[in-house]
């Protein structure tokens, strides 16, 4: 499958007086077109400023230290915010997670839409207005002619996040990036909002980047996994081999505390410490003060990420042939 | 289906419907001697039938060279409200654009517009009034090539509007801070809108609402300013203004000749009571988070 947009290296900090405290500390990536690359991690670890990224959307206090993000041979990261702008929308899609506060109030969702196709093309009123009612229709909102006329706080959460996805296909962008698309929303709906996402996938042969904390879903829709621990990405294989075969430690423990249907159990499993804050980086690997296989190496050295099976990829000393020596 | 919707709302608020028929009359009045079809001159000078009492030839009486009250409060109407109309759409595009541009895009910008507004609101309002309007009188001004020199209304027109923006601007600056945190607005980013496309398109409607009523309120008290400054011989000259009639209303009511003070005075309580009502009920409606708060 041919890369439709690579992450090399990025680093991201954030302000705190004089000090940088790294959030995203390297990431690589790689999304493929028709893919879709699941993103998974705990909270703070990084995941959803890794996704800003790659539109350039960071919050004011961050800093990008280093890195690429590289699309059709161009460095999104170096270009200057007009020429960034026209990269996203256009290029890249996004969906937020609050489909509550993420569409506009004071504005029906036609126009919203018809906004979003305007922002790059320039199209006049009646044409933006039919494929503003194909989208809708594509999406699954019933009665898209008449649904165009609402306003965001006339429609349920499920409907909104169909709105929100409306928007972001607009421009029909080759990369959809997908931040926690189903968690503000009832299970059942989920369910579907997720079968939309894959279906518009395949039928676009978009670039997929879903970031969630569930790793169900990530079971469920995605050909690859990522799994992030404290701004870095510490494991990376397809999905299946994740699920088959975790090498790392954290993606081990992640796994264990899916509570399992039909089995009793007294206490859920969960991962021993908490997760360090930016500011107490732990020298050599960042998992090892809470990782039940930590030796010495791990607390000296960080380990990279290293080829452990066919495309499968960890940063861990344990699985590393270079640590037996 | 709509229309009659106001109706029955405004049928069981008497006093709010009130209000909007003392402001259509007065915009009424106002249009009607802009317009000049068929309006009473005021400046028909009758030293004979100088200090009338009211009657049913001078309705409101006559001043001191016999000119007609009534006809004088009518155009006092016209300079009080084009004054006020001028100043407000001014007030309300500077103080609108200044807020949003703070608010949204914050730093060196936030900071150059919160160190000129708070300079502007650690000087006594009148006295800032009365400085500008020092300042601006007999001053010209070119507008696509055309020279226009600022008399004494005009001077006041721009005075108030170079002032007022104050308030105006810190609640848009507030209330777009708040806003630019939301959601929505990392989603136009994320759609590739530019910073004057979001302020201008997405975050102006939503704080549209502090715009509507700070004009209305805002209106009332550039009505009393503009009285004010032509009492105090700064404003209008060779126009008829309502400070002008109270100023001449000082020798006058000695004599015990009350109709011109009446008038004036009569003519500024009714429109600044129906403006307040409205207002107050848009910031109820409109805003219920700032019921209670001063201006």
């Amino acid at each position: 499958m041919t890369a439709v947009l690579e992450l090399e290296d990025l680093r991201v900090s954030f302000r705190h007086g004089d000090r940088l405290l790294p959030a995203v500390a390297g990431v690589d990536l790689t999304l493929r077109r028709g893919v879709a690359q699941g993103l998974v991690g705990e909270s703070g670890c990084g995941k959803t400023l890794t996704a800003l990224s790659l539109l350039g959307l960071l919050p004011p206090a961050a800093v990008v230290e280093s890195g690429r993000v590289t699309m059709e041979g161009r460095d999104l990261l170096s270009l200057p915010e007009k020429e960034l702008r026209r990269y996203r929308g256009r290029l890249i899609g996004m969906i937020f997670q609050e489909p509550m506060t993420s569409l506009n109030p004071v504005f029906t969702v036609g126009d919203q839409i018809a906004e979003a196709i305007r922002a790059h093309e320039k199209t006049g009123a009646a044409a933006a207005a039919a494929r503003v009612r194909d989208l809708l229709e594509r999406v699954g909102i019933p009665d898209p002619e008449a649904r165009m006329k609402s306003y965001p706080h006339q429609l349920s959460g499920g409907q909104r996040q169909r709105v929100m996805i409306a928007m972001a296909l607009a421009c029909g962008p080759r990369v959809l990036v997908a931040d926690e698309p189903t968690t503000a929303l009832d299970v059942t709906v989920q369910a579907r909002i997720l079968e939309l996402l894959g279906s518009l996938r395949r039928e676009r042969e978009m670039a997929l980047l879903l970031v969630t904390h569930d790793l169900g879903i990530v079971a469920q829709e995605t050909d690859r996994t990522a799994v992030m621990y404290l701004g870095r990405i510490v494991e990376e294989a397809t999905t299946p081999e994740i699920f088959r075969r975790p090498v790392h430690p954290y993606t081990r423990a992640l796994l264990r505390s899916i509570p399992r249907l039909g089995r009793t159990e007294k206490r859920l499993k969960t991962i021993p410490g908490n997760v360090p804050s930016l500011a107490e980086r732990p020298p050599g690997c960042a998992f090892s003060p809470r990782c039940p296989a930590a030796r010495d190496i791990c607390f000296r050295r960080d380990p990279t990420l290293e080829e452990v099976g066919t495309d499968h990829r960890a940063a861990c000393w344990a699985a590393s042939p270079e640590a037996e020596k | 289906m709509k229309k009659t919707g106001i109706f029955r709302k405004l049928k069981r608020r008497p006093l709010l419907a009130a209000a909007f028929a003392v402001i259509a009359l007065y915009a009424a009045v106002c249009a009607w001697v802009v317009s000049g079809w068929n309006v009473p001159s005021w400046e028909k000078v009758d030293y004979a039938r100088s200090y009338q009492p009211p009657s049913a030839r001078h309705w409101l009486g006559t001043d001191v060279h016999g000119r007609d009250v009534l006809a004088k409060t009518v155009w006092g109407a016209r300079t009080a409200l084009t004054v006020a109309l001028t100043a407000s759409v001014l007030a309300v595009a500077i103080g609108l654009v200044l807020g949003l541009a703070a608010g949204y895009l914050g730093g060196v910008v936030d900071d150059v517009v919160t160190w000129i507004y708070s300079t502007l609101q650690s000087v006594p309002y009148y006295l800032l009034i009365l400085a500008f309007a020092f300042v601006l009188q007999g001053k010209s001004i070119s507008i696509l090539g055309k020279a226009f020199r600022l008399d004494g209304i005009a001077a006041v027109y721009i005075a108030l509007g170079l002032t007022g923006w104050v308030g105006l601007c810190r609640l848009v600056r507030g209330e777009t801070i708040k806003h630019r945190e939301r959601e929505y607005v990392l989603a136009a980013r994320a759609l590739g809108a530019s910073r004057a496309r979001i302020m201008f398109r997405h975050l102006t409607p939503n704080v549209f609402h502090l715009v509507i009523i700070t004009f209305t309120l805002g209106f009332v008290s550039y009505i009393h300013a503009e009285v004010i400054l032509s009492f105090l011989g700064l404003g209008a000259k060779r126009v008829p203004s309502w400070g002008v009639m109270i100023d001449d209303a000082k020798l006058e009511l000695a004599r015990g000749i009350w109709w011109q003070l009446a008038a004036a005075a009569g003519a500024i309580f009714l429109i600044s009571l129906a403006l307040h009502v409205v207002g107050d009920y848009l910031r109820d409606v409109l805003d219920p988070k700032l019921r209670g708060t001063k201006r």
